[in-house]
């Protein structure tokens, strides 16, 4: 008989607001990869925070190997032996590698041996073929080491059970192909994962069996073999769902925005952007492809008026838009969804309606000579959320408290009704899940049918590929090449990323 | 084993409730304190209530004491909200007074006392909001971090007071005191109430404290200071001009604790002098926090420090107990009321050793 390593039994979980968890029985075996999957809002992230000790259930037990157990903060997680990877990474960008992973750990004591740390990381690291310079900095790193880095930390405090809320919405796919390798090798260690996820495919490939939940309830729990893809999609929503998008042939030649010749400097001193030239026309999609930290990000937000541009013009609609302030760049029509939600798109402990508003707060109706009308922006908070289905159960309450799909769907809504001319959509379905992600995918597309412009970052090859009418494939602070989608495929995409090919 | 735990979010009375008893505690400890050194508490707590609360005219002296911290909270909840740490509402005090004091003793000739408070008025508010900006413009231009440089501007305007006080400010007659001449009669605030020394500096505090409730609570900049303080990154994002609105408020904040300054000098004391109670720029500091940085709550804060200053001052006299003890009662309560703030945010928990 197979071991049960973790065991919860009909956990609850109650907000002021929202029945997060209802009644979830639900048991991870040793040596077991077990998907959790759900549409955004179904609480997935709250019962792994329960299980992490963020949250005490309502209601409920927990058993590790079959102890009962009350788990009621992270340190009673970690020393059961459960650790987690957050949705968003918990890394202190400022200290080493190193120190990361030591931090909080009292056995290493106030003056640190880092000696026999590093024995330990090497014996880790080996065990797992994972690599790591433990010397540098985090904020040196990509966001795929970021992640080794998490691993190694939870590894190194020794856990049996691991949970991965969302592990490779941030990941390229090589990336995720990496990191499945690393947990294959756990599992036959004996070790047991849950794993979060919106990919089906990732399902398939590498959960051994899958638990779905559909608004707080567990729906079924069926082993992978039993099962496919399309039944897993009706489970979590509850009807099929069709995959076509509607495209229509956009044939322009009218250039919406010109980039000559960008040269734009990051934080740090060194050149980020190192002469961009670029055209953006009316009626098309523009997929900007490259691994994470070749400057992309630098491009988008040097569009949007974040970045100073030491040299070079940026032409939007024949008006130069260089240097200028972001409020001015917004109100020409240019609207930016950000890469990192927490970090730049919301205002975290502000209210729902705050953060609802930030793109329209100062105009009329929402305000008339420098006072605010918070009924006027209470209503608007509310179509948004009917017209683009977020669960905002109370919108006074902090943006935070929102599943991290729904905080994402805010931001997309928000700038989608600004109606703009140019939308800069920095992974934009980052995640969503299936049935959001096709809705907004189509709404990229209907802003482009109207003759209005996107620009789609995404490390999501095959999203850029669905979608887009031309990519530029970014390396190294430049454009290496711009390649019609018709005659783009994945691996010649690939390749350019890494610099191989021009 | 004791330990803390996050709360997930805070209940509202705990904001009415942990204050109330933070400050019993504080008084508790405050009263042990005082037994040690041989006196009864009873006598001190009985004391510094009737002598702040106990009389129309012991309550007008609160009210006294409460004018200057009601107008410095009310400005540092404005730069607190964007988590702008000016230290030196002290100095823009003192500047304040300054400026004020200038045209009451260099400028007063046959102007009617309308437009000479008027002047001083003016003229406090804008020294007040100049020693705010030297600092703001070096945190913007220079990233010079504004906890020290507002510190360090407060001892600077105390020499500067220092040096008009035993220099070319100084009252010829005075006999060696560092003070200015009496202010002329057109410069003196007018008292609210007969036989009280409660000037009209207390509207102003009520009038200040409306429309800073007015600006953070309903209008647009109030808006974007606090997607400011949440997150700098997302204001900037939004198209907020975050220079400006740091700017602006820091300005605000200067000039009410410039304000203060010249209630203080036009209203109690009459003329300018080393001593001119400037330690409120300190004390309102911990007001802001005890009020939740909510302007109305503010008043009620005030009040009760300034009950507690002027109860305490009066003790002295009456009782002929030193106002050290008085100032030791004072930073146990503020300790035990900035303490308890964990409460808020953390809850104490009881744990057996396994588990
Ligand atoms: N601390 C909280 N207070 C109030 N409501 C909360 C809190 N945390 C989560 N919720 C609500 O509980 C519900 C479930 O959220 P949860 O984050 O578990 O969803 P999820 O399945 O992880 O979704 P996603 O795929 O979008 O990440 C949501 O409606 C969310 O708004
Ligand atoms: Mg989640």
């Amino acid at each position: 008989m197979v071991e049960i390593a973790l065991e919860t039994r009909n956990i609850t979980k109650i907000f002021p607001e929202t029945v997060a968890n209802k009644d979830i029985s639900f048991k991870l075996k040793k040596g077991e990869i077990h998907a959790l999957l759900g549409e955004n809002g179904a609480g997935k992230t709250t019962l792994m925070n329960i299980l992490y000790g963020i949250y005490m259930p309502t209601s409920g037990e927990i058993f590790i190997n079959d102890q009962k157990v009350i788990i009621r903060s992270p340190l009673d997680a970690i020393k059961l032996g459960i650790g987690m990877i957050h949705q968003h990474f918990m890394l202190v960008e400022t200290l080493s590698v190193l120190e990361n992973i030591i931090l909080g750990l009292k056995e290493y004591g106030f003056v640190i041996n880092k000696k026999t740390v590093k024995e330990k990381l090497k014996e880790i690291e080996s065990l797992y073929s994972l690599q790591t310079d433990p010397n540098v900095k985090v904020w040196q790193t990509t966001v795929g080491e970021q992640q080794r880095i998490e691993i190694i930390k939870v590894l190194f405090r020794g856990a049996n059970i691991l949970i991965l809320d969302e592990p490779t919405a941030v990941l390229t796919p090589q990336e995720t192909q990496s990191l499945f390798k690393i947990l294959k090798k756990m599992k036959d260690d004996g070790k047991s994962i849950i794993f979060i996820t919106h990919k089906l495919e990732e399902v398939m490939q590498i959960a051994d069996i899958i638990t779905v939940l559909r608004r707080g309830k567990v729906v079924k729990t069926l082993p992978k073999y039993k099962t496919t893809k399309s039944e897993l999609a009706q489970l979590m929503v509850g009807e099929a769902q069709d995959c076509n998008y509607l495209r229509k042939k956009r044939e322009t030649n009218e250039i919406i925005l010109s980039i000559n010749k960008l040269i734009v400097y990051s934080d740090k001193g060194t050149k980020s952007l190192k002469g961009i030239d670029l055209d953006v026309k009316r009626g098309e999609i523009l997929g900007i492809a490259g691994i994470s930290g070749n400057g992309q990000k630098e491009l988008v937000q040097t569009i949007a008026g974040l970045k100073k541009v030491a040299e070079g013009k940026i032409i939007f609609n024949g008006l130069d838009i260089t240097n200028k302030h972001p409020r001015f760049i917004s109100r020409l029509g240019i609207n930016y969804i950000p890469a990192d939600r927490l970090a730049m798109g919301v205002a975290p402990n502000l209210s729902g309606i705050d953060n609802a508003i930030m793109r329209r707060y100062y105009r009329f109706p929402l305000s008339k000579n420098g006072v605010m009308n918070y009924i006027k922006a209470l209503a608007y908070t509310k179509m948004m959320a009917k017209a683009y289905k977020i669960k905002l159960d109370n919108p006074f309450a902090p943006i935070k408290l929102l599943s991290g799909g729904n905080m994402q769907k805010l931001i997309l809504a928000r700038e989608i009704l600004e109606n703009p001319k140019l939308l800069i959509a920095s992974y934009p379905t980052r995640g969503l899940d299936i049935a959001s992600t096709q809705f907004f995918r189509q709404k990229l597309i209907e802003i482009a049918n109207k003759g209005k412009a996107v620009i789609l970052l995404s490390e999501d090859l095959d999203e850029i590929l669905s979608l887009s009418d031309r990519i530029a494939v970014m390396y190294e602070g430049s454009i290496v090449g711009i390649l019609k989608a018709e005659k783009a495929d994945k691996n010649t995409i690939g390749l350019m990323m890494t610099g191989a090919s021009t | 084993m004791l330990y803390f735990e996050k709360r997930q979010s805070v209940p509202q009375r705990f904001k009415v409730v942990i204050p109330i008893i933070s400050l019993l505690i504080g008084l508790i400890i405050g009263a042990i304190a005082v037994a040690i050194v041989g006196i009864n508490p009873l006598d001190v707590y009985g004391g510094i209530l009737s002598n702040a609360f106990g009389s129309w005219y012991a309550f007008s002296e609160t009210l006294v004491a409460a004018t200057p911290l009601i107008l410095i909270t009310a400005g540092l909840i404005v730069v607190f909200k964007m988590n702008i740490w000016n230290i030196g509402a002290y100095g823009q005090y003192i500047m304040g007074a300054i400026f004020s004091s200038y045209f009451a003793l260099f400028a007063s000739n046959g102007l009617s006392k309308p437009i000479m408070l008027s002047v001083m008025v003016t003229a406090s508010m804008v020294g007040g909001a100049i020693w705010a900006l030297i600092p703001t413009l070096l945190k913007i231009f220079w990233e010079v971090n504004e906890v020290i440089t507002t510190l360090l501007l407060n001892y600077i305007a105390l020499y500067i007071l220092k040096f008009l006080m035993y220099g070319p400010w100084k009252n010829p007659t005075s006999y060696g005191f560092p003070l200015s001449k009496t202010f002329p009669q057109n410069a003196i605030l007018p008292i609210l109430f007969n036989g009280t020394r409660l000037t009209i500096g207390i509207i102003f505090a009520l009038i200040a404290v409306l429309i800073i409730w007015f600006l953070i609570k309903k209008s647009k900049f109030g808006y974007e200071i606090r997607v400011i303080g949440d997150n700098p990154l997302a204001a900037r994002y939004a198209g907020i001009s975050v220079n400006r609105d740091i700017i602006i408020g820091m300005a605000i904040s200067g000039a009410l604790a410039g304000l203060a300054g010249m209630t203080e000098v036009s209203g109690i004391v009459h003329y300018l002098q080393v001593k001119i109670g400037a330690d409120y720029g300190y004390t309102a500091i911990i007001v802001a926090w005890i009020a939740y940085l909510d302007p109305l709550v503010t008043i009620l804060a005030s009040t009760l420090f300034g009950g507690l200053a002027s109860g305490g001052y009066s003790l002295q006299i009456t009782m002929r107990v030193s106002y050290g003890i008085v100032g030791l009662i004072e930073s146990i309560t503020l300790f035990s009321l900035v303490g308890a703030q964990i409460f808020l945010n953390y809850k104490l928990r009881w744990k057996n050793g396994s588990s």
